[in-house]
């Protein structure tokens, strides 16, 4: 997934002069294969994120494509406003990439630990939000991006889930959802993002479910969630991020005004992680492990 | 070659602009917009090209108003240059209005969408940094409040800037001495700026912000100094200059005109309303 991440940046910025990475000092093996083959095109700004994401603005206001690199903890998270007010409000096509977004730096603590960053993009007018689950929709994703010519923030988590896709995907339409499974009607459909996509499989397979992959998580088509609903009985939503403000929220925002139905949201309840640990055993503390989620589940169909 | 000279740019009648403006849509911010007065006349007068006459001109040069509250100054800038019209100047904040009481970077003429501080100047950087990678001769003028140098985006920029050596770029400093709550000394003391813009890595030079003779020719070293790195111009300025019952009173940052203060403040103009 990182792999294709590099390789379409790369690709971008071989096929246009006018394609910038930024980052804020970090990507240090990431970008090896960029800055040899695009050194002109590489900035490292410094450990200065406000000022790297107002400079993005400036450079696409005279017609450069930025790419902004760092931690979804600081890009989106600690430039909210420099994203609302100097990209947003004028539409600027720059690209804002997330990295180790969820608990992908689970030993690190809460500095890097980003939870709340869809929220935050989610709520400025006119920005994107993805979100893929493996390397194909990573590929799909940064098409799309460079496409679209607007603001957009790349959502990127933990990335050695494996494929959920076969082969490659064809161009990502605004708002719509992937599906991975056909399963029983009678029993909730499940939607998820990014990392949590590989989880919902499983789950969806050992319980003969329905299962979409959400890499556009904004905007989200109303049409597609509608669809999900209409053949599933409740939907459940997993995404390594807040209940409040994600993939859920956006589900239920939709649902409740198309297809009111049930509606379980696995995600972060409203806490931060309590301790140090691995990727695997900070899911189990917030209950997005792989048992806990298929246990849920289960209650769930059971309800139904 | 100076674009604007056939506009006059007089700084008594942006005062009077502003007065106008602020009796009409009772606004606030009238003391931080007649502090940057004689810089803004300058920069339009002799520096600042529009091809074509044309706001929204890819080969312009970049006014960025970072300090947005004294967007009034600029508008009446905007007046003389017949890009706002007298609706818009005497209609200010009326209903549906398009002109904010501080930069909206969607006004055509205006550069960035600025009041929340510290961030037009990054943009402006950004803007210098294309036009440099672009190989242009086109400069950015980016003017900052010395109560907006708290912020600590501004600093990242300076680093950022003199590194890459942007020589095509001057922040312009209005050190009015005063930001909202009280003066820059008592709030959060600046030191000696010049010096450590210097240490940054800038060429600095200070200047009588009202004079404009003086800024003219402090513009003109700053850009005849080859020396590879960004310029700064400390404009010493005063808070409310031009009526002397709003000089150096920070009141008018946040008092509105009545008929009565107005009509005392144009005939301190020395102008009849």
């Amino acid at each position: 997934m990182r792999e294709a991440f590099s390789s379409a940046l790369v690709n971008f910025a071989l096929s246009d002069p006018m394609v910038l990475l930024l980052t804020g000092d970090h990507g240090y093996a990431l970008f090896d294969e960029f800055r040899v083959k695009c050194p002109q095109q590489f900035i490292n700004a410094g450990i200065a994120e406000q000022n790297m994401v107002g400079m993005a603005a400036g450079l696409a206001r005279v017609g450069y494509r930025p790419f902004v690199y760092g931690l979804a903890a600081f890009i989106p998270v600690r430039t909210v406003e420099q994203i609302k007010i100097d990209i947003a409000h004028d539409d600027l096509p720059v690209v804002l990439l997330g990295d180790g977004a969820g608990f992908v730096y689970s030993h690190l603590g809460t500095s890097h630990q980003s939870t709340e960053d869809i929220a935050c993009m989610r709520s400025i007018p006119g920005l994107q939000v993805l979100s893929p689950a493996d390397r194909f929709e990573m590929s799909a994703c940064m098409e799309y991006a460079l496409e679209s010519r607007s603001p957009i923030y790349l959502r990127m988590g933990k990335s050695d889930r494996g494929d959920v896709h076969q082969s490659p995907i064809d161009a990502l339409q605004a708002g719509q959802l992937l599906q991975l499974r056909s399963g029983r009607r009678d029993r909730p459909g499940l939607i998820a993002t990014g990392s949590m996509v590989t989880i919902a499989v499983e789950a969806a397979n050992r319980l003969d479910l329905n299962a979409w992959s959400a890499p556009l998580l904004k905007p989200l088509a109303q049409q597609a969630i509608d669809a999900a609903a209409q053949v599933s009985q409740g939907l459940v939503t997993l995404e390594e991020h807040s209940i409040l403000g994600g993939l859920g929220a956006a589900v239920a925002e939709i649902l409740s005004e198309v297809h009111p139905m049930r509606l379980l949201r696995l995600g972060v309840q409203d806490r931060f992680s309590e301790h140090c640990g691995t990727h695997a055993y900070l899911l189990k503390e917030h209950g997005l492990d792989q048992e806990t989620v298929l246990t849920k589940i289960e209650a769930f169909c059971d309800v139904g | 070659m100076p674009f604007n000279l056939d506009v006059t740019f007089q700084p008594t009648r942006l005062r009077q602009t502003v007065l106008e403006m602020a009796y009409a849509g009772s606004t606030v911010h009238i003391g931080c917009a007649f502090s940057i007065i004689e810089l803004l006349a300058v920069l339009y007068r002799r520096y600042l090209r529009y091809p074509g006459h044309d706001p929204d001109s890819p080969a312009r040069d970049y006014l960025i108003l970072s300090k947005g509250h004294g967007v009034m100054a600029q508008y009446a800038c905007m007046r003389e240059l017949g890009w706002l019209n007298e609706t818009q100047i005497h209609q200010y904040f009326s209903d549906g209005s398009e002109l904010k009481g501080l930069s909206d970077s969607r006004v055509r003429g205006l550069e960035v969408t600025s009041g929340s501080l510290g961030h037009g100047f990054s943009v402006g950087v950004g803007i210098a940094m294309g036009l440099q990678r672009s190989g242009t001769d086109q400069k950015v003028y980016a003017i900052v409040g010395d109560g907006e140098l708290n912020e600590g985006p501004i600093w990242e920029g300076v680093m950022f800037a003199a590194h890459q050596k942007m020589d095509n770029l001057i922040m312009i400093v209005d050190m009015n001495g005063f930001q909202a709550m009280g003066t820059t000394e008592e709030v959060l003391s600046l030191g000696d700026l010049q010096s450590k813009l210097e240490s940054f890595g800038f060429t600095a030079r200070s200047v009588d912000g009202h004079d404009e003779e003086a800024i003219d020719t402090a513009i003109q070293q700053l850009w005849s100094s080859d020396d590879g790195k960004p310029k700064a111009l400390i404009a010493k300025t005063v808070k409310g200059k031009g009526v002397p019952f709003m000089e150096a009173d920070n009141r008018w940052h946040y008092t509105r005109l009545n008929a009565e203060t107005f009509s005392e403040a144009v005939s301190a103009l020395g102008i009849q309303s």
